[in-house]
């Protein structure tokens, strides 16, 4: 992993105005960086900010101050080299699985011979191979996020970011899904934020971790997973079992409490 | 241990294919059955309640002898001709409007003030605009659904998951393919849903306009009946009006399963 930086979030902050007049500091200040071909988690109790951080990176909002730069431009609203995953399943119903894929090609002009040779690559990356011609309404919901990530990805992003993309699902399958992730971020060098609440899904996942404190986001503190010794690990169940996983889930645990207090 | 007999009326338990059928049918046997016997036995005035039978025969007799065809496919064009020039204008701003605050702030305070007035009041200042010709219909037909479509679109059009828009965005798409290729057809399996309900309206605004100010037409066919006493012929009318609404709404359903194929689960 190169120390490049592929994304700098320079001391950004957000305020909402509430209705009323009142105004809301949701983040505050806060800023890190995410290096190239890395996965950057960001973890923290809800309504500490995350999602408006990821939806700053994304242009998706406005940051009342600070600024974030890609590739050495300053972000000014959406753009295809910011992908990003959500929650919600997003899949266009009225398209089979491989025009979703293509949907993100189609749409920045890229010639049909290359559009549907990338689309048949990342659908096999994801899985879903043998579902190529079916609707998402055909689809489990782990599948139809699959279909999100392919499609993001067919995109070839700089950066990708994914709000809780798996929250929704049932264990088993998130594990699958994390598992997917890191062979994702192995094949195709994807640079990634991804936020969460699940302590585990971080500790997988995470090349680094930023930790938010809430009311308002601030960054409490930055993470790097060093029982992994800089190598992703595969195997969520092997993952486990590492020494220093526990103190890592021990220490976030104690975060998350310290916040969750913070609060009342 | 005795099974307990399943009681008739079940809770919000669906019914089988077959029940619903027999269901469907008993309903209108009884009401031809009450019909027929009400008829025959004499208990209501024949002039005022032909028996059913000769509804029927005076309905064929209408198509096949006296012409009535040309009246049902005025009617039809009327309907058709102003539901589309409606649609044409609904469809579009409905979508910009349910898309754009900007445009919804411009067109919705007009749009929704003319709502609220009902579109036969328009009736005479329409016959001194357009003289007695078809324009007068048409736009009674027009006038009558145009704000209620235009409504019911923007709404569906303002319920597409905000989701969907943004991952287009980060997907890189400018604004006008966000409109055009995700908003629009998100919204178009509801588009075709409030246009089947709004044609249902159109007809009968179409029944309107040729009873008050027709020559030509089902309605007006009926009008003449009645200075004839000719009730079996009103009926037919009401019968013929019935059909062909059911017919479009049917036309329209299987329009919707052709065309969004996606909404059937496997
Ligand atoms: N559009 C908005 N208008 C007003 N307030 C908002 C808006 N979006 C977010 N907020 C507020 O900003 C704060 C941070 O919200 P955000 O959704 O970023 O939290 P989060 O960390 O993603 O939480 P969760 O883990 O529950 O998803 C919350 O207090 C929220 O109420
Ligand atoms: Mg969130």
């Amino acid at each position: 992993m190169s120390a490049e930086t592929a994304l700098e979030i320079r001391e950004i902050s957000k305020e909402f105005e509430l209705s009323g007049g009142r105004k809301l500091v949701a983040v505050e200040g806060a800023g890190f960086t995410v290096e190239r071909n890395s996965i950057c988690v960001l973890l923290g109790p809800s309504g500490c900010g995350k999602s408006t951080i990821l939806r700053m990176i994304a242009g998706l909002e406005t940051p009342s101050g600070g600024e974030i730069v890609i590739g050495g431009r300053r972000v000014e609203g959406p753009g295809r080299d910011r992908g990003m995953v959500f929650q919600a399943y997003t899949s266009f119903d009225w398209l089979t699985v491989r025009k979703n894929v293509e949907f993100g090609m189609q749409i920045n002009g890229v010639p049909a011979a290359e559009r549907r040779e990338r689309a048949e690559r990342f659908i096999n990356l994801v899985g879903l191979g043998k579902f190529a011609e079916a609707y998402p309404s055909q689809l489990s919901g782990g599948m139809r996020q699959r279909v999100a990530i392919a499609r993001t990805l067919a995109n070839d992003p700089e950066v990708l970011l994914m709000d809780e993309p798996f929250g929704a699902l049932d264990a088993e399958t998130r594990w699958l899904m994390q598992e997917l992730m890191i062979d994702v971020a192995e094949k195709t060098n994807t640079t990634m934020v991804i936020v969460t609440h699940d302590l585990e899904e971080a500790i997988f996942l995470a090349d680094k971790i930023v930790f938010l404190s809430s009311h308002p986001g601030r960054v409490k503190e930055v993470i790097v997973p060093e029982f992994k010794q800089g190598a992703r690990i595969a195997d969520k169940e092997r993952a486990v079992k590492l020494d220093g996983y526990s103190d890592l889930e021990a220490h976030l645990m104690r975060l998350m409490r310290e916040e969750g207090r913070g609060k009342e | 241990m005795s099974a307990r007999p399943t009681p008739f009326l079940q809770l919000r338990k669906p019914v089988s294919r077959r029940q619903k059928l027999l269901s469907a049918l008993a309903i209108w046997v009884l009401f031809f059955g009450i019909w027929i016997v009400a008829s025959a036995s004499g208990l209501v005035n024949p002039l005022l309640v032909p028996a059913p039978q000769q509804v029927f025969a005076t309905t064929f007799d209408l198509f096949f002898s006296r012409g009535f065809g040309s009246d049902v496919l005025i009617s039809i064009s009327r309907v058709l001709i102003a539901f589309a020039l409606a649609s044409a204008v609904a469809v579009p701003l409905g979508v910009m409007m349910g898309s754009f605050p900007a445009i919804e702030a411009f067109f919705a305070p007009f749009v929704s003030a003319w709502r609220y007035l009902p579109a036969p009041s328009f009736i005479p200042i329409l016959l001194m605009w357009f003289g007695t010709g078809e324009a007068p219909k048409l736009a009674l037909l027009f006038l009558g659904v145009i704000f209620f479509l235009i409504t019911l679109i923007m709404d569906h059009t303002k319920n597409v998951r905000e989701e969907l828009v943004e991952t287009a965005l980060t997907l890189g798409a400018p604004r006008h393919k966000v409109v055009a290729r995700v908003i629009f057809p998100a919204v178009l399996p509801d588009i075709v849903t409030a246009m089947r309900q709004m044609l249902a309206m159109t007809w009968t605004y179409l029944v309107i306009a040729e009873i008050v100010a027709s020559t030509t037409g089902i309605g007006a066919m009926m009008m003449r009946a009645r200075r004839f006493l000719n009730t079996d012929e009103i009926l037919s009318g009401i019968v013929v009006i019935g059909v062909l609404g059911l017919l479009f709404d049917l036309t329209f359903s299987a329009l919707h399963r052709w065309a969004f194929p996606y909404l059937r689960k496997a």
